[in-house]
């Protein structure tokens, strides 16, 4: 057990590391934009007639630094701002934290993407399994070319497939907004009736373009531990077909944790077609968004809270992977 | 009759021949009629984005008279918000979306192959410098990084939309390339160029090299189809500037500024580049499998 | 051998016969036609004693011993034959659970490189508490004990391997948890298949000491797949050389070793590597070992790697003679051997 706490530690230290990149990245993206809107903002302020120390103070809070002094001290100041949780403020919501509009967009995000991811994990997996143990026949057939088929549509045309079919051609559900707004939000059912009714096409459309992938690459799993010698020893030592079943499945399963974390990836990625097309107001949305508003600050706080979700699900993945496989050394 | 003890080798009895590549190439293609389709489609598009520009003027007429118009004879796929035909926009805006597709293939693969040979061939620090960064790129979700860059980088015309595709897209093929290089480096045969003393650069290029391209040729076609998912969606999020027409364009359009999403009379107009973009993705698709099988010794069958 | 043949031998009829194959043939479909893997086999498992099939790749030892626990899978299919069990009846016409009994605590198996044959996710004290709940034991700690008792004999520790993922133990460990795993159910048969193949060479011959004594304590009757005469000459009272899915010569093991009466098992006696002696006195066989797919349709199917090769070769195939008691070939080469 000790060797799993000193591989969390070295994962969390990576993870770190790559916090600290992406913020770098985002710092010298701001600092770069043509027309520097850092510089830009100050010069407004001071024309408006704003105090200097003021009208610095202001783009300071903003934006984590100062455009005039020396590029090493706005860059250590913008990332001591970020490993304080301080992500500067927003631009189009004038004023207002940045960390603040993202911590009420990101449940949204996660708990679209985990649903989707969950869901399509489940129906992937199964799907999976039953394409590889009846690969010879129709229905295995027709699975596996349903699955790649899924697996090659953009996640956007699916959505937007989504959208058109269930809410402009046939009426099924509401297009748009994670909720009725005629409703006031709270504990009660006509609330969360709507919720779901809303949440329906969103997290449809992260299931159905995950669960191609998982699928195929679970058919492939399984056939490959179906050719493995240990199945065949097992039905030769005669164990009932349920122990076989849960031999294969979880041999099977186990290098599919290692895609696990490139999925968490892809799905994020995700959610800036599903959340714009659904209009969802999560944390992909709100990237869109404020490119749009050229709220630069939010827009980059988005982007690396997306970045930092996606961290914290590969080190979840390699952990569930080293608890799970006994051959990896736990050193 | 899983034994592998035997003294002997198995020795073919009678002198045999290697199939030339055409031979190959072709008994590939067509052992499943779907790569022949998955062919054909891809000459279609290819074809389409050569000449179909050529067949209308610079600016497509517009007819405010005739928005969203049935799909008739003078317009076989009806007609856009402006009045414009739908299959001229599709045939005119195709030859975007394939040429800086294909230049993001040719970025992508370049970019990794080339590190992923460097850096297993030679490990110590390129390796480690190279792999930190692709470990970036792999973590970061590639399209909210796109979008982000879409503020300091116009991406707006084909060759800096390729470009930028391959700069944020090279980084598995380079991971992939650099195991095998690291597998291939330690075999006989590059131990043998060494022992000749043969230039580095010789080694890589000419023995090891070889041996990875059947992988990045596949990584190739797949490239197409990703930079293809990723340029229409850039545009169809609007986030790179429209200079020309094409069809993550009339997407965008369709969804944002027509209201195609709230009638189906635009169900053409929305239709025609979804239909596009999947069958040119399935045709690469189904080719790709026959270039596996062509390039992929073990896939062929005696 | 055939029916008859074994009521003339004195030596047979005294020991009881615990298994019979007659007619067994066994075809592979392949998209270039079918071809036959075995090919009329008839052999006897007589109890107590161990009986070894030899035989190069591709002779069908592997297949045989799939075919005796009726696992020929597709594209393999049996076409014909029998295997039968003195208190089972046809081994190849019971199907699933009567099917799922004989494999395990009739014919218990131990696999060639049982690293390969155990679940790299499951600790081996777990896998055998699986067997205990597959075959009926309302308490499969009983087999865990066993094969703690099993384990000591065998000079290991018993808490580490059983608790030990497969991975985590040594080839040699490896193999003998095997045979453990096949003996905590007490087959009547034990079917070894090449069960020190992957193994070195010290390993090897403490594992065939192991497989000796455990047949001797236990009264067991084992079959032995293998390819290696060397291990034959050591353990198999019976010996029966298979090529090419067909009987070449089967006797007592001391009469084959000495009379060899087909060419085949000449050479394979002659590649037995020797510690004394120059290593040029190992002579492998020449000619490649038979593929399924060149096996003559007529003839003998050993002629073409056969020096004493004649007309008669060509066009009849060789029944098995008997030589002496018990002892039978099936070559039609009656001269005197050059080597």
């Amino acid at each position: 057990m000790k060797g799993f706490w000193i591989r969390l530690v070295r994962r969390l230290a990576g993870g770190l590391i790559m916090v600290l990149a992406v913020s770098s990245f985002t710092f010298f993206l701001v600092h770069f934009m043509p027309g520097n809107p850092v510089q830009t903002k100050l010069n407004t302020l001071l024309e408006s007639g704003t105090p200097p120390l003021q009208a610095e103070a202001q783009v300071r809070s903003m934006y984590g630094f100062v455009p005039h002094t020396p590029l090493y001290v706005q860059y250590f100041h913008y990332i001591w701002q970020i490993l304080h949780l301080n992500l500067g403020q927003s631009i189009s919501y004038a004023g207002v934290p940045v960390l603040h509009l993202l911590l009420k967009a990101m449940p949204w995000t996660v708990i679209m993407v985990l649903t989707g991811l969950f869901i399509s994990f489940i129906i992937g997996i199964a799907a999976g399994v039953v394409a590889s143990v009846n690969r010879n026949s129709r229905m295995g057939d027709g699975l596996t070319m349903l699955s790649t088929f899924l697996h090659g549509i953009p996640q956007f045309i699916l959505a937007l497939g989504l959208a058109y079919l269930f809410t402009t051609v046939f009426r099924v559900f509401p297009f748009g907004a994670p909720y009725n707004a005629a409703i006031t939000p709270g504990w009660s059912a006509a609330f969360l009736a709507s919720l779901a009714r809303h949440a329906v096409l969103p997290i449809a459309a992260y299931a159905i373009s995950g669960f191609g992938g998982w699928a195929l690459a679970m058919r492939a799993s399984v056939s490959s531990v179906l050719g493995d010698d240990y199945i065949l020893a097992a039905e030769l030592r005669g164990v009932t077909p349920a122990i076989r079943l849960r031999y294969i499945a979880r041999n099977a399963i186990l290098p599919l944790f290692t895609i696990l974390t490139l999925s968490v990836g892809f799905m994020f990625g995700g959610s800036i077609f599903i959340e714009t097309i659904f209009d969802y107001p999560g944390l992909g949305y709100m990237i869109n968004s404020a490119l749009a508003a050229r709220d630069y600050p939010l827009m980059d706080g988005a982007f690396l809270m997306i970045t930092l979700a996606v961290i914290i699900a590969n080190i979840v993945a390699d952990l569930l992977y080293t608890v799970l496989d006994p051959r990896i050394q736990r050193i | 009759m899983a034994m592998a003890n035997s003294p002997l080798p198995n020795q073919p009895s009678v002198s045999w021949r290697p199939p030339s590549f055409s031979t190959i190439a072709w008994k590939a293609l067509t052992r499943k009629p779907g790569r022949m389709v998955g062919l054909g489609i891809l000459l279609f598009y290819i074809l389409m984005a050569i000449f179909g520009p050529m067949l209308y003027p610079a600016n497509l007429p517009v007819n405010p008279a005739n928005i969203y118009a049935p799909p008739s004879w003078a317009h076989p796929l009806g007609t856009d918000f402006e009045g414009t035909d739908v299959l001229a926009l599709i045939l005119t805006g195709s030859r975007y979306v394939l040429y800086s597709a294909g230049l993001a293939a040719f970025f992508t693969v370049s970019i990794g192959a080339l590190l992923g040979l460097v850096s297993g061939y030679f490990r110590g620090w390129p390796e480690t410098v190279v792999m930190r960064i692709a470990d970036f790129f792999l973590t970061v979700p590639g399209f909210p990084l796109l979008v982000v860059l879409s503020t300091v980088w116009d991406f707006g015309n084909p060759v800096s939309m390729g470009l930028v595709l391959g700069l944020t897209g090279w980084a598995p093929l380079a991971r992939a390339v650099r195991s095998q290089t690291l597998s291939l480096r330690e075999r006989g045969f590059v131990e043998a160029a060494r022992g000749l003393g043969l230039s580095r650069a010789e080694i890589i290029w000419s023995e090891i090299f070889p041996n990875t391209a059947p992988y990045v040729a596949m990584h190739f076609l797949l490239a197409i189809t990703g930079s293809i998912y990723l340029e229409v969606g850039l545009f169809f999020l609007g986030v790179v500037p429209f200079s020309t027409n094409n069809w993550g364009v009339m997407l965008n359009l369709a969804f944002s500024q027509a209201g195609a999403m709230y009638s189906t009379r635009a169900l053409p107009y929305l239709l025609s580049p979804l239909f596009c973009i999947m069958s040119l993705t399935f045709g690469i698709v189904l080719f790709l499998g026959a270039v596996d099988e062509m390039l992929n010794p073990r896939l062929r069958r005696v | 051998m055939s029916a008859d043949l074994s009521t003339t031998s004195e030596a047979m009829k005294s020991s009881h016969i615990v298994c019979s194959v007659r007619n067994l043939t066994v075809t592979y479909q392949t998209d270039a036609g079918d071809f036959p893997a075995l090919h009329n086999v008839n052999l006897d498992i007589q109890q107590n004693q161990i009986t070894a099939v030899i035989g190069e790749s591709g002779s069908g030892k592997s297949t045989l011993a799939l075919a005796m626990l009726n696992g020929i899978a597709l594209p393999g299919r049996v076409t014909g034959g029998t295997i039968s069990l003195s208190q089972h009846g046809d081994v190849l016409a019971l199907r699933g659970k009567a099917l799922r009994r004989l494999r395990g605590p009739v014919v218990g198996t131990v696999f060639q490189a049982s690293q390969n044959a155990m679940n790299p996710l499951r600790r081996i004290g777990k896998q055998i508490l699986d067997l205990g709940r597959s075959h009926g034991y309302k308490d499969p700690r009983i087999l865990l004990r066993e094969a703690q008792l099993l384990a000591k004999k065998m000079s290991m520790d018993p808490d580490r391997v059983l608790t030990a993922y497969p991975h985590q133990l040594s080839g040699g460990m490896r193999q003998r948890l095997g045979i453990i795993m096949a003996l905590v159910l007490h087959p009547e048969i034990l079917l070894l298949d090449e069960p020190t193949t992957a193994l070195d060479l010290l390993t090897q011959s403490a594992v065939l000491q192991i497989i000796q004594s455990i047949h001797r304590e236990r009264q067991l009757t084992t079959l032995l797949i293998t390819h290696d005469m060397g291990v034959v000459a050591e353990v198999a009272d019976t010996v029966v050389v298979l090529y090419a899915g067909r009987v070449m010569e089967e006797g007592r093991t001391a009469a084959v070793l000495r009379h060899p009466g087909h060419p085949y098992t000449r050479a394979l006696i002659k590649a037995i590597p020797r510690l004394t002696g120059s290593l040029d006195q190992a002579r492998p066989l020449e000619g490649s070992p038979p593929d399924l797919t060149m096996i003559p349709r007529q003839g003998c199917v050993f002629r073409q790697r056969c020096r004493y090769r004649m007309a008669l070769c060509d066009n009849e195939s060789p029944s098995l003679k008997q030589l002496e008691d018990g002892h039978l070939t099936a070559c039609h080469w009656e001269g005197q051997s050059d080597d």
